[in-house]
């Protein structure tokens, strides 16, 4: 190839000649109406001036050239807690066992085993992360309750991660064995998708269980009703990516009393 | 052909029983999705059957019959054994293993991400390895044409490259190229995700660096295609290749522009500027030079067919073509379904009238029209010439292929031109569940319908393909197989310019444009905190 490479890079080829300029021409030209010309019609892209034009063309964001900071990074959090992975890995027995100790406190709402016979939520087989991320926002008040904002801010941070390690450990309260047969509600199964409803099982088990996702089956229905509806105003807020808030802001009073009910359902003979 | 024979045929019994396997669950999520099925409860399902009919579509089928072919042309072209069959078969099992480790994980369920494994959603790192075993494969094809064409240079100075390695070599530095995109985001940023390394992952830049390989990939695609449109078609059906040069231009034209336009499938992403969408949107548009280059050349030749078989007049050569010849059948298939798919294609890639399609069935109904329907048609006809040749077998039955191909063009038009429909009507892409109890969707319904007899009728044409290669040898074994020859050209011997004998020049003008038109969009973002997000492991409990 060492031969022709002399004759397809010379210059004094009249074909390469050609091909580079016309490359570089069809390329400026390109450069010029994508950054200089399209948005020179846009008042809102010429505001600041042709420098400004030129970078917001590019996709310069605004913090770079210290002009609107006012980015998402500086709302106001709706949580504190970032979902690792390494949090839903199984506690050692130490944990558990320390947990098992510390959920003695709990027992009066969750049940001696985590299992509430109030409608309190149930705890027995929660994922560790779920436990975790909510008592943490407990603590710092990103989420609400008289009686649980008082009790988690009494507790270390080796404290809740024992919890959520024991919390874990236990058999979880199943409904009747599922399959997800027309029977189910159609908000379970398939969401609404001309809502933007997804379905409750493709992140709370069913189809994929979620990071931060509880796992909901056999909650007691008041909790969920009143927890879906505290989403639905808003007043509950600490999904940190809004999830639940946008599936339920268009669910009426009628649907979260059906996913409610869904869950809730026990296992005959229960 | 010798050597290569046996590699050469392994590379196409795997692509095409991969095919028939991706065509089968291709017609069930249209069955399934359809009025005429009670919905399985269950989008994971239908997603992880996604999820296998385009890995299979997008990254097995083609690659294999890229290597494959271009192990043919190798040995057919250059009339000289295939220089390192061993690495070849190395390449192949890699190819082979990559496939069966990234199935594995996708029928387990645990990468339903979709073929494009858009982050944050994230599946097991076997997916992505197996996929990277794959590329891995291919990267070898892509050394063995580089070597075997310097082994053929050395021993022939100064010689003009035959058309079809010409074109094959294209294809080859096409996809080195190419891939490094998507190799970049698998290695560097979506591997260690899915290994658990880190818990966020920078979703704007991996989807940038996939844009990258994302549209470049198609042409890697329509390589064999073209090559088989240039070196094949005129000679099939008695015609001359009307301009080698013509050839040469359309594949160079290809390897320069088909990289730095991928942004165009990032128009709704926030995260890159207008300015660079706008030039790549301009550059897009430049791809349809080549295309109508050949649209122009092929037709050409095609009229020298007629005219030597006694067409007259302005279009009496049209009817005077052989109709009958399986090549003519196919060239004017993929051309009608070239037209159609090309023609929403430049809805695609405008800037502007994306916004009514982005995301839509009409963008799903062009990338089967013009992948599926326009290039895979000739890559039957590409194992149908060569059959004879890697097996020995006897002339295959025309009645059948043309069975078969006439099955392909009616089911491909079945199947996506409703999805084009609907598409302007808004409905999204990649659903896996329609509620036609509403009264919005209900009137769309039959669409829906219609589209599973395209699915239907598309997979009895691949089941065809297959019966049809499977019993070739039972149908006789031919006394002595005539030798195998590519398109003349209508004035043989034309010199061909310097520039258009080797690949330098254009090699340097695809590197420099990647550079210019990548190049601030990807350091950009890489320096951007904002960008990055948690990920969102699928599968994993």
């Amino acid at each position: 190839m060492a031969g022709d490479r002399d004759s397809t890079f010379a210059w004094r080829n009249a074909g390469v000649r050609r091909s580079v300029v016309w490359l570089v021409v069809l390329t400026v030209a390109c450069l010029l109406v994508g950054f200089l010309w399209l948005p020179s019609v846009h008042a809102d892209f010429r505001a600041d001036g042709l420098w400004a034009s030129i970078c917001r063309a590019a996709g310069v964001p605004t913090s770079w050239s210290g002009g609107d900071a006012t980015t998402t990074a500086e709302k106001k959090p709706t949580t504190d807690v970032v979902l690792e992975r390494a949090m839903a890995r199984g506690g050692t027995s130490d944990a558990i066992g320390r947990g098992a100790t510390l959920a003695l406190n709990c027992t009066m709402c969750h049940g001696a085993r985590g299992v509430s016979q109030s409608n309190a939520p149930n705890l027995a087989g929660q994922y560790s992360e779920v436990v975790v991320k909510q008592l943490n926002d407990y603590r710092s008040g990103h989420r609400k309750s008289s009686i649980m904002e008082g009790l988690a801010k009494a507790m270390s941070a080796r404290d809740v991660e024992d919890l959520g390690a024991y919390y874990a450990s236990l058999p979880k309260a199943r409904t009747a064995p599922t399959t997800y047969g027309e029977a189910l509600p159609a908000l379970v199964r398939v969401g609404d998708p001309l809502r933007n409803i997804a379905p409750c099982i493709s992140c709370h088990g069913g189809v994929d269980q979620k990071l931060g996702a509880p796992w909901i089956e056999g909650m007691p229905k008041d909790y969920l009703v009143a927890q879906l509806a505290a989403f639905k105003s808003g007043e509950r807020r600490n999904d940190s990516e809004a999830q639940m808030r946008n599936m339920v802001r268009a669910m009426t009073a009628k649907e979260i009393d059906e996913v409610a009910a869904f869950y809730a359902r026990k296992a005959a003979g229960e | 052909m010798s050597r290569a024979s046996k590699l050469v045929l392994a590379h196409f019994w795997v692509a095409f029983v991969g095919f028939a396997g991706a065509l089968v669950l291709g017609a069930w999520q249209m069955y399934i999705r359809s009025p005429l099925a009670a919905w399985i409860n269950n989008p994971e399902h239908y997603y992880r059957s996604v999820t296998a009919h385009g890995t299979v579509m997008a990254y097995v089928l083609p690659t294999l019959v890229a290597m494959g072919f271009g192990y043919a042309i190798c040995e057919l072209a250059l009339k000289r054994p295939l220089v390192g069959v061993k690495w070849g078969w190395a390449g192949f099992w890699l190819v082979i293993a990559g496939t069966v480790v990234a199935a594995v994980t996708m029928a387990v369920g645990k990468a339903s991400v979709l073929y494009t494994f858009y982050p944050p959603m994230l599946a097991s790192p076997f997916y992505y390895l197996g996929v990277v075993l794959v590329v891995v494969g291919s990267w070898i094809w892509v050394a063995l044409m580089v070597i075997n064409l310097r082994a053929w240079r050395k021993d022939n100075p100064g010689a003009t490259i035959p058309l079809a390695m010409f074109g094959n070599l294209a294809g080859a530095y096409l996809w080195a190229w190419t891939s490094v995109g998507a190799a970049v985001e698998v290695l560097v940023l979506i591997l260690p995700a899915s290994l658990g390394l880190t818990d966020t992952i920078n979703a704007g830049l991996a989807r940038v660096l996939f844009s990258w390989t994302l549209h470049a990939i198609v042409y890697f695609w329509l390589m064999p295609t073209y090559i088989a449109f240039y070196t094949l078609v005129p000679r099939a059906i008695g015609g001359r290749l009307y301009s080698d040069t013509m050839g040469r231009v359309a594949f160079v034209l290809f390897l320069v522009f088909s990289m730095p336009i991928g942004i165009h499938h990032l128009f709704a992403d926030p995260q890159v500027g207008a300015g660079f969408k706008f030039v790549h949107a301009a550059m897009t548009a430049m791809v349809s030079v080549p295309t109508l280059l050949t649209v122009f050349t092929i037709v050409a030749s095609v009229e020298i067919a007629g005219r030597l078989r006694g067409g007259k007049g302005a279009f009496g050569w049209v009817r005077a073509l052989p109709w009958d010849n399986p090549m003519m059948l196919a060239v004017a298939f993929s051309f009608v379904m070239l037209g159609f798919g090309g023609a929403g294609g430049l809805v695609n890639m405008s800037y502007q009238l994306n916004e009514t399609i982005h995301n839509t069935q009409w963008v799903t109904g062009h990338f089967h029209l013009i992948f599926g329907g326009a290039i895979v048609i000739m890559y039957f006809m590409i194992a149908y010439e060569l059959w004879p040749q890697l097996t020995g077998c006897a002339p295959l039955s025309a009645k059948l292929i043309r069975t078969q191909l006439w099955l392909w063009f009616v089911g491909m038009l079945v199947l996506s031109m409703p999805w084009h429909l609907v598409g302007l009507l808004g409905m999204p892409r990649r659903m896996a569940y329609y509620d036609y109890s509403h009264p919005d969707l209900q009137p769309q319904a039959w669409t829906v319908v219609v589209s599973t007899f395209g699915g239907l009728i598309l997979l009895a044409s691949g089941l065809l393909l297959v019966y049809i290669l499977a019993t070739a040898k039972k149908r006789g074994s031919a006394a002595e197989v005539p030798r195998f020859t590519f398109s003349r050209a209508a004035h043989p011997g034309a010199p061909t310019p310097a520039a258009l004998n080797g690949f330098g020049l254009w090699i340097a003008m695809m590197i420099g444009l990647t550079l210019v038109n990548y190049g601030f969009p990807i350091v950009q973002l890489a320096s951007l905190k904002d960008a990055y997000v948690q990920v969102v492991p699928i599968g994993s409990r």
